[in-house]
């Protein structure tokens, strides 16, 4: 338990939390419950695709990002969600009905359903996600936008969230290399991958030693802990000692929601809140969610014209001409040779 | 910090003739003393200057900060100027050799090309580097890398051919609000047939407008960089036997000035591109289909192309001068051309 470079992050305590974050991390634990149950219910309805109806959330991921200073206007720090999407995105101020539409590729989506996935990308709530990430490159990422935080002397952190896997992973190891030579801040978490992953034997605390970051591993410990561990790491960062990699371990499927609901269960003491407070906290996440189910079914797609969006700012590519409105009857088309001044 | 301005980046201000390195130069030290926003990144950009001494001298006018020596990871550093130019910084990334541009072709087709789409915003970056062959590089120094990306949507492609064209294009890319992927010859850097005296003004190029070179009225060759050299030496050999090529420089290959190749086409007829990268997929390729569509009923010959063979590019001097296309080349194809 060292603030050295590839010690233990410096803070593993337990000490209470002031209501507004308890009031927060009830909420988000809250939240990301029902959104978990509502993407299953979602996919075994056919409203989202089959594969999600075995959605999980970690509900670790949203007591680590809230431990971030988020914000709305674009100053604040920055997550990438990744695989732990939507959790982190729901600390970072995003809403169900924005995962969902997202997720459903709706065109009141975030991107306009030009990207699904689980994670999307807001500059103003510090959210950069997206689909399809690759071998660490959301690290790289990042450590670049901890780079710019450096560069103007700002008190701005970033939180990348990947997998165990991306340790199998040049790029993850290039963006680690890079944050940790020039001590970016950057915190990274490496979830445990769920499917087989050939890294499983490879010892992080000794990576992170080998890139000169600090190193925690966190497993089942309470919504405190997890938080002051990041806030820590955050403080760490921004004083300029450089990147903390936190490993999480796995937890048994069972038992993923336990510490949250001890947490519930001790609040009323801990943080001073009523059962009524409680049950209001509570019902307040069941209402979002569910009006966010509710809707996304009844919402079309996206005209398919919509596509045409611009890929530079210069603006959208042209359609083909294929697609144009066909010239009327007699009416020569407006590219058509035989109409052109120089044709034989 | 020393307030003495290095002299390869001040050959304007003093009136004398800048090379294209030179000119390269001058384009980012002016942009960063414009702009704080604007940083550079790449490998030994720093202390040691750049493998080619473009950035000599920048460390000590501003800093570790806007000059940042990266580890050797281009996927990484290119990665990571996709994050800074989320937070509104505006990267210029080097290559030390463009041929290493590849362990980042993830970043930059995936994510930063597809950013501004996607709805992640606009992405202000550019990567810039040497190019080409003809000294002896081999397969790993020597490449042209402007076909790899000119598939992706998103990114613009800019291969300049003479000093003044660097320095406008390189500042417009800057300030360009999409991702730019400048490419410069190394056979151009200190070529002293290219030295000129460029604008004292604070000049700009607009990205995607080709110049005419050279004007002429019985076939049109298209190249850009260093090809534009070896397409005009052609065009002096041909014009001594009467024939008056038109050479029209693309500067941007992305987004092309189809108009500018169909308005020469609709003058002389017959068309010849010219590039130094490999044969097939290559550019050539892509301008003849667009003239197809554009300009097929002016057409008066086939269009033809003059490239390197379809090949790595070779070690050996000898070899290498036979894979790439010279100016016999190009006047053998545009006699066949003009005789069709």
């Amino acid at each position: 338990m060292t603030p050295e470079p590839a010690g233990r992050a410096p803070t593993r305590h337990r000490a209470p939390l002031g209501a507004e974050v308890a009031r927060d991390l009830l909420y988000l634990g809250h939240q990301a419950r029902f959104l978990e149950a509502g993407v299953r219910n979602l996919a075994r309805s056919e409203g989202l695709q089959p594969g999600l109806a075995d959605f999980r959330m970690d509900p670790r991921s949203t007591v680590l990002a809230r431990a971030m200073r988020c914000t709305t206007d674009g100053r604040g720090d920055v997550c990438h969600p990744g695989p732990l999407a939507p959790g982190p995105a729901l600390a970072f101020g995003a809403t169900p009905l924005e995962f969902l539409r997202h997720l459903a590729g709706k065109g009141t989506s975030p991107a306009s359903a030009r990207e699904g996935g689980t994670s999307w990308t807001d500059l103003r709530r510090g959210m950069i996600g997206w689909g399809g990430t690759r071998g660490g490159t959301a690290t790289q990422v990042l450590a670049g936008a901890a780079l710019a935080f450096r560069h103007r002397g700002e008190d701005r952190t970033a939180l990348v969230f990947e997998r165990r896997a991306a340790l199998q992973s040049g790029g993850w190891h290039e963006g680690m290399n890079l944050a940790g030579a020039v001590r970016a801040p950057l915190i990274v978490v490496l979830a445990a991958s769920r499917t087989g992953d050939p890294s499983r034997h490879v010892d992080i605390e000794t990576v992170a030693a080998s890139y000169g970051v600090a190193w925690v591993r966190l497993g089942p410990e309470p919504p405190e802990e997890l938080f002051q561990t990041v806030a820590a790491a955050r403080r760490r960062a921004v004083r300029g000692e450089g990147p903390t990699l936190i490993e999480l371990a796995r937890l048994r499927r069972e038992d993923r929601w336990s510490p949250h609901d001890e947490f519930a269960a001790r609040a009323a003491s801990s943080a001073g809140f009523s059962e009524h407070d409680l049950d209001a906290i509570r019902r307040a996440a069941a209402a979002g969610v569910e009006h966010a189910v509710a809707r996304i079914e009844k919402e079309p797609g996206p005209p398919p014209g919509d596509a045409l969006a611009p890929v530079c700012t210069d603006g959208p590519p042209p359609p083909p001409w294929t697609r144009r409105e066909p010239p009327a009857p007699d009416t020569p088309a407006p590219d058509d040779p035989a109409e052109r001044p120089h044709a034989e | 910090m020393p307030n003495e301005t290095p002299a390869h980046v001040a050959r304007t201000r003093s009136g004398e003739p800048a090379t294209f390195l030179e000119a390269i130069a001058e384009a980012l030290w002016e942009e960063m003393e414009r702009d704080e926003r604007v940083f550079l990144m790449g490998e030994d950009i720093g202390a040691y200057g750049g493998a080619f001494k473009v950035t000599r001298g920048f460390l000590e006018r501003f800093g570790p900060s806007r000059v940042v020596d990266t580890p050797i990871s281009e996927g990484g550093f290119t990665g990571a100027a996709a994050g800074a130019a989320h937070m509104g910084l505006r990267p210029v990334v080097e290559m030390q050799f463009m041929d290493f541009i590849s362990p980042a072709y993830d970043v930059l087709t995936n994510y930063i090309a597809t950013s501004l789409y996607r709805g992640a915003g606009p992405m202000p970056l550019v990567v810039r580097g040497p190019v080409g062959g003809g000294n002896r590089g081999g397969p790993f120094h020597s490449q042209n890398v402007e076909m790899a990306f000119f598939h992706t949507p998103g990114l613009k492609i800019v291969y300049p051919s003479n000093p003044r064209d660097a320095k406008g294009l390189l500042k417009s890319a800057i300030r360009d609000e999409n991702p730019v992927i400048f490419e410069e010859h190394k056979g151009l850097y200190r070529a002293p047939h290219c030295r000129e005296v460029l604008p004292a003004e604070d000049y700009a190029i607009p990205l995607g407008r080709a110049r005419t070179a050279l004007e002429g009225d019985d076939l049109t060759i298209v190249a850009y960089g260093l090809m534009v050299h070896r397409s005009l030496e052609a065009a002096a050999e041909l014009a001594r036997d009467g024939i008056r090529a038109e050479v029209i420089d693309l500067r941007t290959l992305l987004p092309m000035d189809d108009e500018a190749i169909a308005e020469s086409l609709r003058k002389t007829g017959k068309l010849l591109v010219v590039h130094e990268d490999t044969r097939t997929g290559g550019i050539a390729g892509e301008i003849a289909i667009r003239m197809n569509e554009l300009a097929f009923e002016w057409l008066d010959g086939p269009i033809l192309r003059v490239t390197a063979i379809d090949s790595p590019v070779p070690f050996s001097g000898e070899l290498e001068d036979y894979f790439l296309p010279g100016v016999r080349d190009v006047v053998t194809a545009a006699r066949y051309l003009v005789e069709y």
